[in-house]
C-alpha cells in the first residue's frame, strides 16, 4: 500500500545539528540571550494546552530556532482508543509552530483510562506490531504528517515478545513510512538491563530511517540502570554515539536534561561534546557495561513539566 | 488471572494494575508475564516501574501544592497524596489534571465528615481551604488570559467593562493567600486560626497577583463576574450589606476608589475586547 506520507521528511530529513529541550527553567536567559543553539525541541504536552507564558514563548523561539515536538502522551501502543482530543491540539500547535516534525515514543502510557505518566514497554509480537501500525497510519493522516517514533528505555521485556525492538521499528517504519528518532542513551539503559549488546543494536536499527537522536544521563543502580535524564551523558553512552552518528549520517542531535537541570551554558556546553565523536573510528571495546552501583531513582522524570507556579504570583493588597 | 500470551489489552490491562496497587500481584503470576533480565527476576523488573510510577506523581503533587506540603510537612503530604492517587488514578495525558479532584477528595474523605460543623477539626478545614486556593493558583498559571491585547483604561464606560477571562474569586475560611504567600518567602507560618477572607486572582503579563478583598469587594465582583453589569454588582452590595446603593456607588467612583485600582490591576477588559474588532475601548 502507498503511503501518503512517506515524505521527505523521513526519508531525507534535515541535519538539524545539535540541539536542547526547550525547558521552564531556561525561558527568561532563552528570550533574553537569544544563545546560538542549533535547534530546540519542545515537549508538546507542556505547551499544547497552555493558554499562559509557555505558549506565548514556544511562539517566539519558533520564530527564531527551528523547532520539534516531541511527545510523551500519544500512547501509540495502547489498547484504548487513540485520543483525538489529544491529537487535535497537538495538530493546532503544530499549525502555530510549524515543527521540523512531531516524534513520540514506542510504548504505552495507560489503559482502561488511566494514564501512568510513564513510557510503558510494550510485548513485542506480530499482534502489537499490526496494532501499532495501524494507529501510526491513523495518526499520520489525522496529522497530514509522518510521525517520528522513539526506542523508548525499557526495565523489563514480556516474556511473549517474538521481535526485537530493531526489527519491530524497522517493520514499523517500512510499513508506515514514518521516521525514527534512535535514543543512543536508550538503547544502552534498555541493553544493559536485557544483557543485550547495545552496538549490535544500532548496527541492526534502520538508521537510514533515524530522523533524530536523543543523548542523555542515566542513573546506575547496580543491578539495572535507569534512565534518568538528570546528569551528564556518560562516556559509554558517547563511545555509542561515535557509531550512531556514524550510521544515521549524522541526524539531528539532541540533549535530553530533566532533573536537576543545570544552567543553560552548561546544557549546551554538554551537548557540544557530540562534535568530539563525530570523527575517529567506531571501537566495540569502548562500550563497556560496567555492573557499578548506585542508588535507586526514578525513571522518566515528568516534574520538570510543573511549572514552579509559586515564583510568578505576588500578593497585593486591593 | 495470568496475562502470558494474552491479547495486548488484558496485558496492559494486567501492568496498570500492578502499578496502581503494588503487591497486590502474586509473583509466580509476574514471573510468567515478565522475561528475566540479565540480573534481576521478572518480578524486580516490574517492581522498577511500580516504585517509579509514585514516586513520579507524588513529586509533581507535591510540587502542585508546595504551600500545603510546607503545612503538612513533606512526609503526610504524600501520604494523603499517595491515598488520594490511589483512589483517582491520574486520567489525562496531562499532568496539570493530576491535583484537580485532590481539595475535593480530601474534603470528602474527612474523617470528622458527619460531625457538625463546629465540632470539626479546624486543620482539617484549613487543609481543604489552602489545597482550593493552591490549586485555582496553578491553574491560573497556564489558564487563557488577555496577554498581547488591549486591557480597559479609565477611560471606559462602566457598561463595556467585563471582567478578564484569566481571573478568578475565592472565599476562605482562613487566610490562606497570606499563609500561602509567607511560604513562597521562605517563612515558616503557623497555622493560622479561623478567619475569613476573600480573595481575586488575576493574571496580567504572565504574573498572577492575589489581591484580598473585603466582604463587599467580594460581593461586588461575585455579582459582576454572575450578571455582567456593574449596576447590578452595586445593588447586590446594598442589598446583602443594608447600605445605600449611593455609598457603594460612591467607593466604586471615588479618587483611588476600587474602580480606578481595580482598573490598573487589570482586572477588566472592554465588551467585546476579545474579538478582532474592538469598540469603544
Ligand atoms: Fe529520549
Amino acid at each position: 500500500m502507498a503511503d501518503a506520507h512517506r515524505g521527505i521528511e523521513t526519508t531525507d530529513p534535515p541535519k538539524l545539528g545539535l540541539g536542547l529541550g526547550l525547558r521552564n527553567v531556561h525561558f527568561d536567559h532563552i528570550l533574553s540571550e537569544w544563545p546560538k543553539v542549533d535547534w530546540f525541541e519542545a515537549i508538546s504536552e507542556n505547551f499544547m494546552d497552555s493558554g499562559g507564558r509557555p505558549r506565548h514563548v514556544i511562539r517566539q523561539v519558533a520564530e527564531r530556532y527551528p523547532v520539534v515536538l516531541h511527545g510523551v502522551s500519544l500512547s501509540i501502543g495502547s489498547s484504548d482508543p487513540l485520543n483525538f482530543s489529544y491529537l487535535g491540539k497537538l495538530k493546532v500547535l503544530a499549525e502555530e509552530v510549524k515543527p521540523v516534525w512531531i516524534s513520540d515514543h514506542l510504548c504505552w502510557t495507560g489503559v482502561l483510562g488511566m494514564n501512568s505518566h510513564d513510557l510503558l514497554p510494550l510485548p513485542l509480537t506480530e499482534e502489537t506490531l499490526k496494532h501499532v501500525i495501524e494507529r501510526v497510519r491513523v495518526v499520520q493522516d489525522f496529522l497530514e504528517r509522518p510521525l517520528i517514533v522513539e526506542n523508548p528505555s525499557s526495565y523489563l521485556t514480556f516474556a511473549q515478545s517474538t521481535i526485537t525492538e530493531p526489527d519491530f521499528l524497522r517493520r514499523l517504519s517500512d510499513e508506515t513510512g514514518c521516521g525514527l528518532l534512535l535514543d543512543v542513551n536508550n538503547v544502552y539503559v534498555s541493553c544493559f538491563n536485557a544483557g543485550t549488546d547495545p552496538a549490535a543494536y544500532i548496527e541492526a536499527f534502520a538508521c537510514e530511517r533515524v530522523a533524530q537522536m536523543h543523548l542523555a544521563g542515566h542513573q546506575h543502580c547496580g543491578t539495572h540502570i535507569i534512565d534518568t535524564h538528570d546528569q551528564p551523558v556518560r562516556a559509554d553512552v558517547w563511545e555509542l554515539y561515535r557509531l550512531a552518528w556514524r550510521q544515521t549520517n549524522g541526524a539531528a542531535t539532541l540533549l535530553e536534561w530533566d532533573g536537576n537541570i543545570p544552567s543553560f551554558a552548561e546544557c549546551h556546553a554538554e551537548v557540544l561534546k557530540a562534535k568530539r565523536y563525530m570523527h575517529g573510528r567506531f571501537d566495540p571495546g569502548r562500550v563497556t557495561m560496567p555492573a557499578g552501583e548506585g542508588p535507586e531513582a526514578v525513571s522518566n522524570p515528568v516534574d520538570f513539566l510543573v511549572p514552579a507556579v509559586m515564583g510568578s504570583t505576588v500578593l497585593e493588597e486591593a | 488471572m495470568s496475562a502470558d500470551g494474552q491479547p495486548l489489552e488484558a496485558l496492559q490491562g494486567w501492568m496498570m494494575n500492578a502499578l496502581v496497587f503494588p503487591g497486590m500481584t502474586p509473583r509466580d503470576e509476574v514471573e510468567q508475564v515478565v522475561a528475566h533480565s540479565a540480573r534481576l527476576n521478572g518480578d524486580e523488573c516490574l517492581a522498577i516501574y511500580q516504585r517509579s510510577y509514585y514516586l513520579r506523581i507524588l513529586k509533581c503533587m507535591r510540587e502542585q501544592f508546595p504551600a500545603l506540603c510546607h503545612a503538612l510537612g513533606e512526609e503526610l503530604f504524600t501520604d494523603f497524596a499517595r491515598e488520594y492517587l490511589r483512589a483517582h488514578p491520574p486520567e489525562s495525558y496531562t499532568l496539570y489534571d493530576l491535583g484537580r479532584r485532590f481539595p475535593g477528595y480530601l474534603a470528602e474523605t474527612r474523617p470528622d465528615r458527619d460531625a457538625a460543623a463546629a465540632h470539626r477539626e479546624s486543620w482539617i478545614d484549613f487543609m481543604i481551604d489552602l489545597a482550593t486556593f493552591e490549586r485555582q493558583v496553578f491553574v491560573m498559571f497556564d489558564a487563557p488570559g488577555h496577554e498581547g491585547k488591549p486591557f480597559a483604561g479609565a477611560g471606559v464606560a462602566d457598561n463595556q467593562l467585563r471582567l478578564q477571562p484569566c481571573f478568578a474569586l475565592g472565599a476562605y475560611q482562613f487566610p490562606v493567600a497570606w499563609y500561602y504567600h509567607e511560604v513562597r518567602k521562605g517563612n515558616d507560618p503557623q497555622f493560622p486560626p479561623h478567619e475569613t477572607s476573600f480573595v481575586a486572582l488575576v493574571r496580567k503579563d504572565y504574573l498572577t497577583r492575589t489581591l484580598l478583598l473585603s466582604q463587599s469587594h467580594y460581593i461586588f465582583l461575585t455579582a459582576l463576574a454572575e450578571s455582567g453589569s456593574v449596576e447590578h454588582a452595586i445593588s447586590a452590595v446594598a442589598r446583602q450589606l443594608a447600605v445605600p446603593p449611593d455609598d457603594v456607588r460612591q467607593s466604586w467612583w471615588a479618587q483611588d476608589g476600587i474602580r480606578q485600582r481595580w482598573i490598573k490591576a487589570g482586572f477588566f477588559i472592554c465588551a467585546g475586547s476579545g474579538q478582532a474588532s474592538v469598540s469603544g475601548c
